[in-house]
């Protein structure tokens, strides 16, 4: 297969960002997360990034448009969504898979978001297989193959002693035959397989959501919630924004931010009617969100099982014994 | 294809970026709703269908979504009450004040369903605006409806909004019928006194060939529905309005949906039957 031996990998990176601006996984300041490639960045390529890959499509705040206003007078001006050629490399199946979900969201239903599209466009996704999930990660249970994903433009493997790579769309493989000097052909080499352990049964688990809107499991499920809104933040699938203005004497630029349903202000309406006034309703659209609403509405998970939000709960609200929760509930009863 | 739901309509590419619009008549309904007529430097801002919203802004304090109650050839009618900062600074405003808009959003009424029948309004409060895009519709259109009969009530005479449609306009147009009633009356009113669903019952308009429309508090709606449903009308015949707290109003911020509807893009109007399938959480 065409690939690098790893001692060359920085080189190759350097080549690659001279010619498009290149997004890394890498140790950020405590944490890790995709930042723009320069010499002496420290690559986090062993295990998934604590922050998804979500933000260099929809970033945590984004300046929409500027504006003017003095006495009766207003004045607009839209703030472009350009956004130059950019490589993302090395995001796991599941976060690719997740780029689908907010696809579904931003470019589709009537009305694209050029934010998002732009960005979008201009980004080539070389994704990188896992070769040892997390006892976490339960991506395969939901569709997803941690091995692999035909979704990326490239795919790259993680084979020891190099990165393989394969083209999986027309544009990687211009990409890979544009950087063909710097790849070689390592003979004998493979790809190598993974699979997640944590297998859960979610076969029906949509049509038996959309019986139990009303049922008490969501009591119970919602008393240990802080409502801090982590999951929501670290998850690669959740899109939902506020919209916001900064004003400096006459003039301003308005933004958005994300926003989580797990705050009390999200519904709140004028008059003080809030149709999720407490915890229950709140934590129960997040689950049914993922696993009734998307699915229903785009026709695939919401939660692509990366297991970010698992990991991170300062209280171990935990989606997949959810899931198994469930699944053990009887209907009839 | 691309946003097309807003170019058909005639608007900005963007749909997340307002255009300027201009405050170019003020009406005033009652203390606290003024309706605000709005064009922009090249007329109309868009051609919305009866039932559809617009984000209305005044920069810098904050935007939000109103339905648009009425439309003239070359302006957008707003019917606004005073709740929070937003509106309160709208009201503040004079002639001449220079606004955000964008739009039009939202399904708008199903005109096809109202086609050929005859059609019973019935509004509380400010309630009657969006209900309003939708009788001028009617009159506008008056061949391909049957009768038109509005019910509608407020709290006080000074508080019935759109006098002039009810009191003036409506009553004379053909086949078409208005009945006014208030909480509680003055000196000078000497109309019907007594709630909106116990008016209703009192007329008992008959369900036969007819859709009910009803938009008002949801209080009001919440009574109206279950007279409705005493008189005979089916879910089906029932059409109504839903408002949730609203950011995009395209479907991407994640803010108004109720299960896996989207008020703002599958919404705001629903029959009875399409709310008796989603989840009882608005
Ligand atoms: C589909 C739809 C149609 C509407 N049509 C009309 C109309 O024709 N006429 C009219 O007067 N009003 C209408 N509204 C309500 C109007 O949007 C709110 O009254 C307005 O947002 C209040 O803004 P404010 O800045 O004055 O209040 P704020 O000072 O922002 O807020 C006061 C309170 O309102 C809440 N709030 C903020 N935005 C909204 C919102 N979009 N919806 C509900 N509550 C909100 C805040 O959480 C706060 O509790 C409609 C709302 C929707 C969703
Ligand atoms: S991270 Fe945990 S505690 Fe915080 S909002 Fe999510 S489920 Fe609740
Ligand atoms: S819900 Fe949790 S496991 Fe699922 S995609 Fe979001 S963060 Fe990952
Ligand atoms: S207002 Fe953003 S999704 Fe409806």
């Amino acid at each position: 297969m065409l690939g690098v031996k790893k001692n060359n990998l920085n080189n190759f990176l350097e080549k690659i960002s001279s010619g498009y601006q290149l997004f890394v996984p890498a140790e950020v300041e405590g944490t890790t997360r995709f930042t723009a490639y320069q010499a002496g960045v420290q690559l986090a390529l062993e295990r998934n990034t604590v922050v998804p890959p979500k933000e260099l499509f929809f970033p945590q705040t984004e300046h929409m448009y500027c504006y003017k206003a003095h006495k009766q007078e207003a004045a607009v001006e839209e703030i472009a969504a350009a956004c130059e050629p950019r490589v993302l490399f090395g995001a796991r199946p599941c976060d690719v898979q997740s780029l689908a979900v907010l696809d579904d969201v931003f470019l589709t239903k009537g009305y694209e978001d050029l934010f998002y599209k732009n960005k979008r466009e201009n980004t080539l996704v070389i994704a990188l297989g896992c070769r040892k999930p997390e006892p976490t990660c339960f991506c395969s249970s939901l569709g997803v193959d941690p091995s692999g994903t035909e979704l990326a433009d490239v795919m790259a493997w993680d084979a020891g002693e190099a990165l393989v790579f394969e083209a999986k769309s027309d544009k990687g493989k211009k990409f890979l035959e544009e950087n063909s000097a710097q790849l070689e052909d390592l003979a004998g080499v493979t790809q190598p397989t993974a699979e997640c352990t944590m297998v859960l049964q979610v076969e029906g688990l949509t049509a038996k959501l959309q019986k139990m809107f009303e049922h008490s499991l969501w009591n119970e499920i919602c008393k240990k919630c802080l409502n801090c809104g982590t999951c929501t933040y670290l998850c690669p699938t959740c899109h939902c924004f506020d919209i916001q203005g900064k004003t400096r004497g006459e003039s301003g630029v308005k933004f958005r931010c994300w926003d989580s349903c797990m705050y009390q202000e999200y519904t709140l309406m004028a008059g003080g009617h809030n149709p999720r006034p407490s915890k229950k309703e709140r934590v129960r659209q997040r689950f049914l969100h993922k696993l009734q609403y998307i699915p229903e509405r785009y026709g695939k998970w919401g939660c692509v099982g990366c297991g970010r939000c698992v990991v991170k709960c300062p209280v171990n609200v935990d989606i997949t014994r959810i899931i198994k929760q469930i699944g053990e509930v009887s209907l009839d009863a | 294809m691309p946003n097309q739901a807003l170019a058909e309509q005639g608007t900005v590419m963007n749909p997340l970026i307002p255009v300027v619009g201009k405050i170019i008549k003020i009406v005033e309904e009652t203390p606290d709703v003024k309706t605000f007529h709005v064009t922009t430097e090249n007329g109309k801002p868009f051609t919305p269908l009866p039932g559809q919203l617009a984000m209305v802004s005044m920069l810098p304090i904050g935007e939000a979504m109103f339905s648009i109650t009425s439309q003239g050839e070359n302006h957008l009618e707003f019917a606004i009450k005073k709740v929070g900062m937003l509106t309160e600074a709208l009201h503040e405003a004079a002639v001449g004040q220079q606004i955000g808009i964008r739009g039009p959003y939202g399904n708008g009424f199903p005109i096809e369903i109202c086609k050929g029948k005859d059609l019973l309004f019935i509004g509380g409060g400010i309630g009657l605006a969006p209900v309003r895009s939708l009788i001028n519709y009617c009159i506008a259109n008056r061949q391909d409806f049957g009768k038109l009969h509005v019910i509608y009530g407020a709290r006080s005479p000074q508080d019935l909004c759109f006098k002039d449609d009810l009191f003036e306009n409506w009553p004379k147009v053909m086949d078409m019928q208005v009945d006014v009633t208030v909480d509680k009356g003055d000196e000078n009113w000497s109309g019907n006194v007594g709630f909106v669903p116990a008016f209703l019952e009192q007329i008992n308009p008959s369900p036969e060939g007819k859709v009910a429309i009803t938009c008002g508090p949801p209080i009001m709606i919440k009574f109206v529905l279950q007279s409705l449903a005493k008189m005979g009308y089916t879910p089906e015949q029932i059409i109504t309005t839903l408002e949730m707290r609203m950011k995009c109003g395209i479907g991407k911020c994640g803010r108004c949906n109720i299960g896996s509807c989207y008020v703002c893009l599958d919404g705001p109007v629903f029959t009875l039957a399409q709310l008796n399938q989603m989840p009882n959480e608005y």
